[in-house]
């Protein structure tokens, strides 16, 4: 491989030390606290519980705190030096050499056409803009597996390749499996098209790229040989629930800082976060092809989360894998109600916990391993707090339940017992210290730039909003805590959660949807409540911001849906973010695109029921199709009975007695589908509007 | 729910017609030409003569019932003129995409070219050339081995200091 051109090793070597100290003296400061107030009358196995679990979780916090800190600093005296934007090139630039050709990747499945489409048209306006088009070519991976979104796709990316001239530069596959999932799905690409570009840039469904910061993406790797891969940093945007607009605010705010801390110990040893990412093909075909696990699910079988192990790969091969936190222009949406981000943490939770085994495998560099226990500690962190405090409650019942003797031995004069409130104090000032501190950093940092202090309300907005998103945090913790627990442990009892599909777009969560899901946190936070009240009343004092997040989690979670609350907040200057107050154009291509969207072809301004019957009774929409169906092996004959049977099921009872699957199966056979298109015209279904 | 019952009573697609008379087969025609965008009803009959023509060349395709026979005689017949105009292989993805482009509207007055003399429809191949879907590149193969991941076990480092002697 290409030789590495980061910054001395002494220098990285002296950052991770700092790093890894200040985490570890910070522990074991809070925890020699702990330590002095339990060690008293010597350590119960409570005891020792609760010192053990408030070491994970703490040195967890730590290790956020120290980041962020970190981080706050690199933004306060300007850019890292060893950034990999600031870095020079490790080898002169080959005039003769062929300019690179990049391939921009958007992997979906069953996602919302109208927007993918729109999204990617605005990213390729953006790119125009930028007069470098042509070191660009466009691919939607598609793994769709619902016959109307896959023929609405089709569709879309047509009318894409007519509105934009794109022949040639703009592409669509449809997979016949989606073996791997999404893996599978680059891999595919990797395996098929790879060899034709050096590079891929690889998007998410929601993803929003400038065009600018696509360009400079390829700058970098072509100044940098032995770089594999560069994350930016996606900043979320364009939702407006009050939920998202939060928990927007929240991550441009305190984000930028902290992917600064994160790259400012991590280096060229950094993380592949899945998406808004750039990727050298060469190695990541030659050394990311993953295996399946062995044993079982949940930590046997497909590598799930498969961001976290390529990067893993490719640092174990020696490639250097950056996170460029100051490249800007990298957007995301984020779910737009709590019950959304619960579901989607479902998904991710079994990938992450997954990384528990490959954390502990041979070979894998130790930041790769630090990276796989983050993974983890992102989830398990939830089920040790609820243990935490239930330990803490449980502890604080058993100090009520001993009697005070203040006369023992040989003691004439009274023992009074000694008082730990100064340490007690401290460690808990020292924990929320921990937990706000960065917040309030953040808030901070607005003040060295006017007008991006403006872009965020100002400073009286900001402050305000900063405060508010505290308190919202707080509130919403303890649910997530125990949405995550719930995941957690459902996972490694294998047991399917059951919840429908996450919603990408803005919608209200309804007072059923809200009670079904936070119907039980509502029943624990009541009777945890009553009990600590009747048994252990100084504890529940306490207790009160866990209990009224749980209490509370049915409104706080219909309300934060809403989406005139979020305009409301907007109108208030709260929660503003620079990409609301001055948004770049590629989100105001994107806002156009959705608001306009006039397609050039005529059959995508109908709107018909189904695409599916639309593929079969239309004479363009049905010969689109067939141009794009993969070339197999004719049906065998089981296949073919099978087939039969689905044509007459849907003679005699209609589209709608067929499942999606089933659908699926009739469209993607190129015989069945002509045959369907001929007996529908021979024999058009009542109401169809095929016959004059 | 008991299907049979319910597909018996309402069938979703009009019953076949075993025998289907002139009027039904040229009614039935007419509109699948109109809805390819032929309008001149001068060439609907002439292209409903010649997809009948077609018809009986076609090989016996089960399930598919004679007025069915005769509609996917009129696609072929459309493929036919496609694959000759423009040299392509048939059946194929290509010609597909060739027919997907002339009814995608980029050439409205396709049906009098098809008429015309070889040397007019040049224009509408060209157009049609510009306007096939090309959905992906060509492929440059390559390969992504499954890469080893050795898991923790216990028995780990004994399992690689008997591996080393042996690899050594």
């Amino acid at each position: 491989m290409a030789k590495s051109v980061q910054a001395p090793i002494m220098g990285h070597t002296l950052r991770r030390m700092m790093f890894f100290l200040l985490v570890i003296l910070t522990t074991l400061i809070a925890l020699g606290l702990l330590v002095s107030v339990f060690h008293t009358d010597g350590l119960s196995p409570m005891e020792l519980l609760l010192l053990l679990l408030y070491t994970i979780l703490f040195s967890w916090i730590c290790m956020s705190f120290w980041t962020a800190f970190m981080g706050f600093f690199v933004i306060l005296f300007g850019r890292d030096r060893w950034a990999i934007s600031r870095q020079p090139p490790a080898t002169p630039p080959d005039p003769a050499a062929p300019p690179p050709r990049t391939a921009i990747l958007m992997p979906i499945y069953n996602e919302d056409s109208t927007r993918v489409f729109a999204g990617l048209r605005a990213i390729h306006r953006s790119l125009a803009e930028t007069g470098q088009l042509d070191g660009f070519d466009f691919f939607i991976l598609s793994d769709t597996r619902d016959p109307d979104v896959w023929v609405e796709e089709e569709l879309r990316w047509q009318d894409m390749v007519r509105a934009l001239d794109g022949k040639g530069r703009i592409f669509y596959r449809n997979r016949p499996e989606n073996t791997s999932r999404k893996s599978g799905n680059l891999e595919d690409f990797c395996t098929r098209w790879g060899g034709r570009y050096r590079y891929m840039i690889v998007l998410d469904a929601d993803s929003i790229m400038k065009g600018e910061t696509l360009v400079e993406m390829v700058r970098l790797m072509e100044r940098h040989p032995g770089v594999a891969l560069i994350q930016t940093p996606p900043v979320p945007v364009n939702r407006e629930s009050l939920f998202a607009r939060i928990l927007q605010f929240a991550g441009s705010l305190y984000g930028r800082m902290f992917t600064a801390g994160l790259n400012y110990w991590q280096l060229g040893e950094s993380n592949y976060w899945g998406h808004n990412a750039i990727i050298r093909i060469q190695p990541f075909l030659e050394h990311c092809g993953l295996p399946k696990l062995p044993g079982r699910e949940p930590f046997g079988g497909e590598i799930l989360s498969h961001d976290f192990v390529e990067a893993a790969l490719l640092r174990r091969a020696g490639w250097e894998v950056w996170l460029a936190y100051d490249l800007e222009g990298s957007y995301e949406e984020i779910p737009p109600t709590l019950i959304d981000y619960a579901k989607r943490d479902r998904r991710w939770c079994q990938g992450n916990l997954q990384h528990l085994r490959l954390a502990l495998s041979h070979g894998f560099n130790a930041l790769s391993r630090l990276h796989f226990a983050m993974g983890v500690m992102s989830y398990a962190a939830s089920p040790l707090w609820l243990l935490f405090l239930i330990a803490t409650g449980v502890e604080a019942y058993l100090q009520t339940q001993q009697e005070l003797v203040y006369f023992f031995g040989e003691n004439w004069m009274p023992v009074w017992p000694v008082s730990f409130a100064v340490e007690m104090t401290t460690v808990l000032l020292v924990t929320l210290t921990m937990l706000f501190l960065p917040k309030l950093l953040a808030l901070l940092l607005l003040l060295k730039d006017g007008k991006l202090l403006r872009a965020y309300g100002g400073l009286v907005g900001a402050t305000l909003s900063v405060v508010l998103e505290t308190v919202f945090s707080v509130l919403t913790a303890p649910v997530l805590m125990l949405f995550q627990t719930k995941f957690v442990l459902a996972i490694l009892m294998r047991r399917a959660v059951g919840w429908p599909p996450q919603q990408r777009g803005d919608h209200m969560t309804s007072f059923k949807e809200a009670a079904l899901a936070h119907g039980g946190h509502t029943l624990i936070g009541v009777v945890a409540g009553v009990l600590s009240y009747r048994y252990v009343p100084a504890f529940f004092w306490w207790f009160i911001p866990v209990l009224a997040g749980l209490v509370l989690s049915i409104p706080v979670s219909m309300l934060s849906s809403s989406i005139a609350l979020g305009h409301k907040a907007r109108e208030l200057g709260l929660f503003l973010t620079p990409e609301e107050t001055e948004p770049p154009p590629v989100l105001r291509y994107l806002e156009e695109n959705l608001e306009e969207d006039e397609p050039e072809l005529p059959v995508l301004r109908e709107k018909p029921a189904s695409r599916f019957v639309q593929a079969l009774t239309d004479p363009y929409v049905n010969a689109l199709h067939l141009s794009l169906l993969p070339q197999r092996e004719p049906p065998g004959k089981r296949r073919r009975h099978y087939l039969e049977g689905l044509i007459h099921q849907l003679e005699e009872e209609g589209p709608d007695s067929l499942s999606g699957a089933q659908k699926r199966d009739l469209i993607a056979d190129p015989e069945t589908l002509l045959r369907l298109h001929a007996l529908f015209w021979s024999r058009p279904p009542a109401n169809a509007g095929m016959l004059p | 729910m008991d299907r049979g019952k319910v597909g018996a009573a309402h069938p979703y697609l009009a019953p076949p017609v075993a025998a289907p008379d002139g009027e039904l087969l040229f009614s039935r025609l007419g509109a699948y030409w109109r809805a390819l965008g032929v309008t001149n009803p001068a060439q609907i009959a002439a292209l409903s003569e010649q997809a009948l023509r077609r018809a009986v060349e076609l090989p016996e395709t089960p399930g598919l019932d004679p007025l069915a026979r005769v509609l996917a005689a009129a696609g072929e017949l459309l493929d036919d003129w496609l694959a000759r105009a423009l040299e392509l292989p048939r059946p194929s993805r290509e010609l597909a995409a060739a027919r997907a482009a002339l009814l995608s509207g980029v050439a409205p007055d396709w049906p009098t070219l098809l008429f015309a003399p070889p040397g007019e429809a040049e224009p509408l191949l060209d157009t049609l050339r510009e306007f096939v879907a090309e959905p992906t590149p060509e492929p440059v193969p390559g390969v992504m081995p499954a890469q080893r991941i050795e898991l923790f076990s216990l028995l780990g480092p004994l399992t690689r200091l008997w591996r080393q002697p042996t690899g050594a």
